[in-house]
């Protein structure tokens, strides 16, 4: 089992998890998972179906309140209570199933949350300054090369892929310290998919940390610097993507060398 | 990571960058929704001219019926203000007519108490009229928010539908309204409030009431379209999990929609009450129908995130327009509730597949 996370500076480390258990019900979801996120990293998530992937992300990101253990953001111990909470933090999360407002516009769902008012007399309302909503927007679409017919039309009238690489660029937009994503190209054409891996790396160029959870393993082992492997609810080991291999992967995730149940994965 | 370069090639073309393309006109979308209303105010066009052709003498196209109508209108127009940031964030008030009614029943008994004694009051003399009205008024409207608060604390704390909670606390708005009325309307109701505002026009033109209303919808109108408040609530109705995602106190803000909407029904039941100089206790019954009517055909989505203040001014004005025409035509009244039905559900119809084709 391969672990260097105890050769790391504690300045690098953005997000600490250890030791964190969830259950639901009598599900245990998680059975004291720990996990170090670095600045700069794109850090890889990888499971089976079941083995706690989505619910350790949903700890880190606000949304869900861990039984026991700890969470360390930026070497401060925090009890994370919501996703604003974590988006004060600068930790923004891409979610699975599009999380956005399908009769806003690009623009509106942008800053939803966020929304930027007016000075003056137009703050006591509760104006919008929607000039600055448009114009942020389209510098930070550009940034990422994300084209779109126009942002002023609602994001029903995009295509999966370019409601995803909104989802993208609305992170990146936000996040100062790290981006979460669930399966993030789960929905997505190739295309789409390239635009939000170059997304991913652009943002760890900036010093941002990555977590992305994917089934894509080959995909993984190219672009993340580090692979976090789990199994029935624990991080059974963090390896170096240059320093391992597919087979290695998928037979510690299944939890068997040279398993039957290997060979049909690396079929699909 | 050494191949990372060659997975990820910089150059693509087609995703290029083109701000100028990016910031291009409106969608279909909004282009649909305004051609919802532009089509209503066509067909209301359409129905004024056919009423005012076909009516005997004209009588449809007098300023005396366009005055009358008003009034009509306006009072529709109040209710489907507030209805339209109801349905925009995907909620539902069935209550605001027993909500109006119990605002007017309380501010006219609170006007009647407080103007003069019982003796003064029978014989029309009122000798603390002004101070008894302002305190009327307060009542009403501040009797309409606690209505609307108790629907949204049951919304937003029981979770709730709001269809079954303001089912419910329509039952017991009628209920209560007919408790504290005994069932009569409210009697002695100062003269000079119906006289000098309630039927009084600007100008001998426009109703007080249509100004009233105007006002009203004109503050709304910025409130949803240029305001962050307007933008959540379109954003709760279009999708909830993301407005909460995003970090929108959602049910924060469906409280206060309620007890916009029950504000907002107060006025009304105030202005009502202006109108007719007394409650009207057996009167608004439909008047919930006639608001969500007018706020659909408007162009406002019944599955929230898409709202039209303009549309509402407009679909305000059909269910009177159509009960004027028929009763000038001397049909009777009830088929106006038909006809209105028939639309509602034709408009939901409309709308529902509009969604589907562009999901």
């Amino acid at each position: 089992m391969v672990n260097e996370a105890a050769d790391m500076t504690p300045a690098d480390v953005v997000i600490e998890a250890q030791g964190i258990t969830k259950s639901f019900g009598h599900v245990q979801a998680l059975r004291g998972a720990s996990l170090q996120v670095r600045a700069g990293e794109i850090l890889a998530l990888i499971g089976d179906n079941g083995a706690g992937k989505s619910t350790l992300t949903k700890i880190l990101c606000g949304a869900l309140v861990p039984d026991s253990g700890e969470l360390v953001f930026m070497g401060q111990r925090t009890r994370l209570q919501s996703i604003g909470h974590a988006h004060e933090l600068g930790v923004e999360t891409v979610y699975q199933d599009l999380a956005q407002a399908p009769d806003l516009t690009v623009a509106e769902n942008m800053f939803l949350g966020r929304e930027p008012l007016r000075t003056g007399l137009g703050r006591l309302f509760g104006t919008l300054a929607r000039g600055r909503m448009q114009r942020e927007t389209a510098e930070a679409l550009g940034r990422l090369g994300i084209s779109l017919p126009s942002l002023r039309v609602p994001i029903r009238q995009l295509s999966g892929g370019q409601r995803q690489a909104v989802a993208v660029a609305r992170a990146a937009m936000w996040a100062s310290r790290a981006i979460l994503m669930d399966e993030p190209t789960a929905a997505l054409g190739t295309k789409q998919t390239r635009i939000v891996y170059r997304t991913m790396r652009s943002a760890a160029a900036r010093g941002l940390a990555v977590v992305v959870i994917s089934h894509d393993i080959p995909r993984m082992l190219k672009l993340a610097h580090r692979l976090a492997i789990m199994r029935h609810g624990v991080v059974i080991a963090t390896l170096a993507a240059a320093d391992t291999n597919l087979t290695e992967v998928i037979s510690l995730m299944l939890g068997t060398q040279a398993d039957p149940a290997g060979e049909d994965y690396l079929d699909d | 990571m050494t191949d990372q370069q060659a997975l990820l090639p910089d150059s693509e073309p087609d995703v290029a960058a083109d701000p100028r393309h990016s910031l291009r006109a409106p969608g279909a979308l909004r282009h649909l929704a305004g051609a919802t209303s532009f089509w209503m105010t066509l067909v209301i066009l359409g129905l004024i001219a056919l009423f005012s052709l076909i009516s005997p003498d004209h009588a449809f196209f007098q300023l005396s019926n366009f005055q009358d109508m008003a009034l009509d209108v306006s009072e529709t127009m109040v209710l489907a203000l507030g209805m339209t940031f109801i349905l925009g964030a995907g909620e539902l008030d069935l209550s605001i007519g027993a909500n109006l009614l119990l605002a007017s029943v309380l501010a006219g008994q609170t006007i009647v108490n407080l103007a003069g004694s019982p003796a003064q009051v029978v014989a029309g003399v009122y000798p603390h009229e002004g101070p008894a009205i302002a305190a009327g008024v307060a009542v009403g409207i501040i009797s309409g928010m606690v209505f609307g608060a108790v629907n949204g604390l049951l919304v937003t704390t029981l979770r709730i539908s709001s269809f079954i909670v303001t089912l419910g606390t329509m039952g017991i708005g009628l209920g209560i309204s007919y408790v504290v009325s005994n069932g009569v309307n409210v009697a002695y109701v100062p003269r000079d409030l119906q006289l000098n505002f309630g039927v009084n026009r600007l100008l001998d033109l426009i109703p007080l009431l249509t100004i009233v209303a105007l006002a009203v919808a004109a503050v709304l109108w910025y409130l949803l379209s240029a305001t962050r408040f307007g933008l959540r609530t379109l954003a709760i109705g279009s999708s909830r999990e993301a407005a909460v995602r995003a970090g929108i106190p959602a049910r924060r803000h469906a409280f206060t929609l309620f007890v916009l909407m029950g504000a907002l029904a107060g006025v009304d039941g105030v202005l009502d009450l202006a109108r007719f100089g007394t409650t009207n206790v057996g009167g608004h019954q439909t008047d919930a129908l006639g608001a969500i009517a007018a706020t659909v055909i408007g162009g406002t989505s019944l599955f929230g995130g898409v709202a039209s203040i303009g549309g509402a001014m407009i679909g305000s004005l059909l269910p009177t327009v159509l009960g004027t025409g028929l009763v000038i035509l001397g049909v009777a009244t009830f088929y106006q509730l038909i006809v209105v039905g028939v639309i509602l559900i034709i408009a939901v119809y409309v709308d529902q597949r509009r969604r589907n084709s562009l999901n």
